[in-house]
């Protein structure tokens, strides 16, 4: 027998070690009383509920009701790829409606008979046929469509910076489906999570990765070394000087990005011109022009075509194997048209400058940094292979060009302060509130709209649906900011993707860059790079005039997006 | 300290004619010339794209580049020169100039070409506020021509 002292040390024991298996809960079964096997009788219903144009309709609440009851029997919503469920815990004897229904489209009300449910065993899934919902415009529709356009205006006419104009066009959003949505239902748009779900992640970080190369790569000063050399190399013939300045930036703008490119070439190609004795913005438009067109053939070369990319999982490779070579010929013909308009003064004959000029030319145009250029050098090839060969194993651009930016500031440790001001914040929120305003109008159905009516005037010819968007898309984009356009584009051009035969080659998608970007040149407000080129020629008293820019830019315009279109079209 | 006349400008071709009337008279009064160049880069303000680079260095080293081809247009008049650039708002930095450089005489007006930012109302507000806070004569040409003399 065991004495008292020794048993309640075994007490204590056991407890203690009840416990620790009750914290840690690995044996919960073992100490549960044994469950009582109940019998679970469920019937399960499935469905898919689709647009007309055949896009899987997300969050459209699936009730299902009987004739005798007012409580529904059960509910669900639909997901991602428009499947819902519906589980009932035990078959419904009355006859059962199943209601879908969501905002923007009409509800529709499906009949089961009695007799339909009898004929299922318990446990069955029952497959609804697939529903196709019809569109209904509703308040919100207008509200989300005039908040786009509305963006859209206050950009075109610098009336608030691009960002606050798309915050704005947010809060609207948000502000009228919560609080107009919960006086009148017809108001609502879309809800705050359905909102974050359009915006692209992938985007973002790529942006901001290549924010960071950029800053230092285009830092180091070598895009003004090499306008220095051009000077140099052309010896007096302006001719020859501005095709080496246009093949510049036109490669520059196609590895880094074409606004930085010409923020740093504008001032020092306006001292080489102004030294030699010519208009300077004979040599400043036709960069602006290349730079525009010299973007189009890389993925990350424009932000039209980051956002391009990372929508229609278009690669990087793919990009440059399908846009170069139609780059190349437009940037030819470019040129060819430039030296006929600047003939008069490419003509000048300079009176070649003093050697104090000379010197401080040579001054301003130094390697800033030789070192930084060496290692930002290397770190950016590595980037670029990394884009090419990171797609094999599915290595996303965002991803190889933020572990680039990261070795760049382990390497080169630059001042971290400026670096993370080099990423313009701003620019970031700018891309996430603009996804949200394109998804609210995604929501409402103006794009299946306009994705309607563009299918009715394209029909089935593939050649027609990249004339329209070549054309269409270049002529919107010399006065509409072709970032929204672009974004705002991407449905429709995924609808006439999957329904023009021959489309599936994504040759749409080309069009798009190309329209987007080659439209930028039509006028002066069509491109950023346009607007802050103006900004600094008009320092140094050269200001580029609308009309001045037009008389060039309107003509390169179409001329090259004739050449896109003839290129996607041998091409495809 | 001697006087000076004081002759902002943007450069360019342009401004060529203006320059060359301030260097007469410098020439003519036997005075320095100071050139003044004012970089700003508000217009980069409502832009969406970001700026990655320090674009007002890009832009002191145009202005630079600017007033060195105003010098030599003054050296080859025969008239001593220098040269500013500054950063900020035009109205702010010509008082600032003129208070730390002992200026007498401002020349500046409209470019050729009307190409200049620079309006009729703008002038006359400048001068007004300016001239009476400082006292220094303003001399406001238009291409290279002299349209009129304020005097305080």
């Amino acid at each position: 027998m065991l004495s008292d002292k020794s048993f309640r040390p075994n007490i204590r024991r056991l407890i203690i070690v009840i416990l620790f298996f009750l914290i840690l809960g690995i044996p919960g079964e073992m100490f549960a009383a044994p469950a009582v096997q109940e019998e679970v009788i469920e019937l399960v219903i499935v469905g898919d509920v689709f647009d007309s144009q055949g896009v899987a309709v997300i969050d459209a609440e699936i009730l299902a009701i009987t004739s005798d009851q007012q409580e529904p029997l059960a509910e669900s919503l639909s997901q991602e790829d428009g499947s819902w469920v519906l589980t009932f815990p035990e078959i419904p004897l009355s006859d059962l409606h199943i209601e879908i229904s969501h905002p923007h489209f009409q509800t529709q009300l499906i009949d089961l008979q009695e007799s339909e449910i009898r004929t299922l065993n318990q446990d069955d899934i029952y497959q609804i046929e697939e529903v196709v919902l019809e569109r209904q415009i509703s308040a919100g529709f207008w509200v989300a469509t005039f908040v786009f356009i509305g963006v859209l205006l206050l950009i075109a006419f610098e009336l608030l910076h691009s960002t606050t104009a798309a915050l704005a066009g947010v809060s609207i959003i948000f502000l009228t489906s919560y609080i107009g949505g919960a006086i009148n239902p017809n108001l609502f748009i879309l809800t705050y999570e359905r909102g974050l779900s359009y915006i692209d992640w992938e985007v973002v970080f790529l942006v901001m990765g290549m924010m960071i190369i950029i800053a230092i790569v285009e830092g180091t000063g070598i895009f003004q070394w090499l306008a220095f050399q051009a000077y140099r190399v052309s010896r007096g013939r302006t001719w020859l000087l501005v095709l080496i300045l246009m093949l510049i930036t036109a490669v520059a703008s196609a590895l880094l990005d074409n606004f930085t490119t010409m923020l740093l070439m504008t001032p020092i190609s306006l001292q080489i011109g102004l030294a030699l004795g010519i208009n300077p913005l004979a040599l400043i438009i036709p960069q602006v022009l290349a730079s525009n067109v010299g973007g189009i053939s890389t993925l990350v070369g424009t932000p039209t075509n980051i956002i391009i990319g990372a929508y229609a999982g278009i690669s990087f490779t793919d990009f440059l194997v399908n846009q170069t070579i139609g780059v190349v010929i437009a940037l030819m013909v470019m040129a060819g048209f430039i030296l006929l308009f600047y003939r008069k003064e490419y003509r000048k004959q300079s009176g070649g400058i003093s050697s104090k000029l000379y010197q401080k030319l040579e001054e301003n145009a130094r390697i800033e940094d030789t070192d930084a250029l060496w290692k930002s050098g290397i770190v950016f090839g590595l980037v670029l292979i990394g884009f090419v060969l990171g797609e094999r194993i599915h290595l996303t651009l965002a991803v190889t060009a933020i572990a680039g930016a990261t070795l760049l500031l382990v390497w080169l440790k630059p001042d971290v302060q400026r670096m993370i001001k080099a990423v313009d914040w701003t620019t970031l929120v700018f891309f996430m509130a603009l996804f949200m305003i394109v998804g609210a109008i995604q929501e409402v159905g103006l794009i299946s709209q306009a994705a309607e009516s563009m299918s009715q005037i394209i029909g089935e010819n593939l050649a027609l649906g990249i004339f329209v968007i070549v054309f269409g898309v270049g002529t919107l984009s010399t006065v509409i900011a072709n970032i929204p356009l672009t974004a705002a584009m991407l449905p429709i051009i995924r609808f006439l993707t999957a329904s023009i035969p021959g489309a599936q080659s994504q040759v749409l998608y080309y069009a798009l860059s190309m329209g987007a970007a080659m439209g930028g040149n039509g006028t002066l407000i069509g491109g950023e790079a346009n607007l802050v080129t103006a900004g600094i020629t008009e320092q140094a008293n050269s200001p580029i005039t609308f009309k001045e820019f037009l008389k060039v830019g309107l003509p390169v315009t179409y001329l090259t997006l004739m050449i896109g279109f003839l290129w996607l079209l041998v091409h495809f | 300290m001697t006087d000076m006349i004081l002759c902002p400008t943007r450069g360019g071709q342009d401004s060529y004619p203006n320059q060359d009337r301030a260097i007469a008279l410098a020439k003519e009064r036997g005075v320095e010339l100071l050139f003044l160049y004012v970089t700003n880069v508000e217009f980069l303000g409502l832009t969406a794209a970001p700026i990655l680079v320090d674009i007002e260095h890009e832009l002191d080293e145009l202005g630079e580049f600017l007033l060195t081809m105003a010098q030599e247009r003054a050296d080859q008049a025969g008239v001593t020169s220098s040269s500013i650039v500054k950063h900020g708002q035009f109205r702010e930095v010509l008082v600032d100039v003129i208070d730390e450089n002992n200026i007498r005489t401002v020349v500046m007006g409209f470019s050729a070409r009307g190409t200049g930012i620079v309006t009729e109302n703008y002038i006359q507000g400048l001068v007004d506020e300016i001239g009476s806070k400082t006292g220094v004569e303003f001399i406001i040409v238009d291409n290279g021509e002299i349209l009129n003399t304020h005097n305080p």
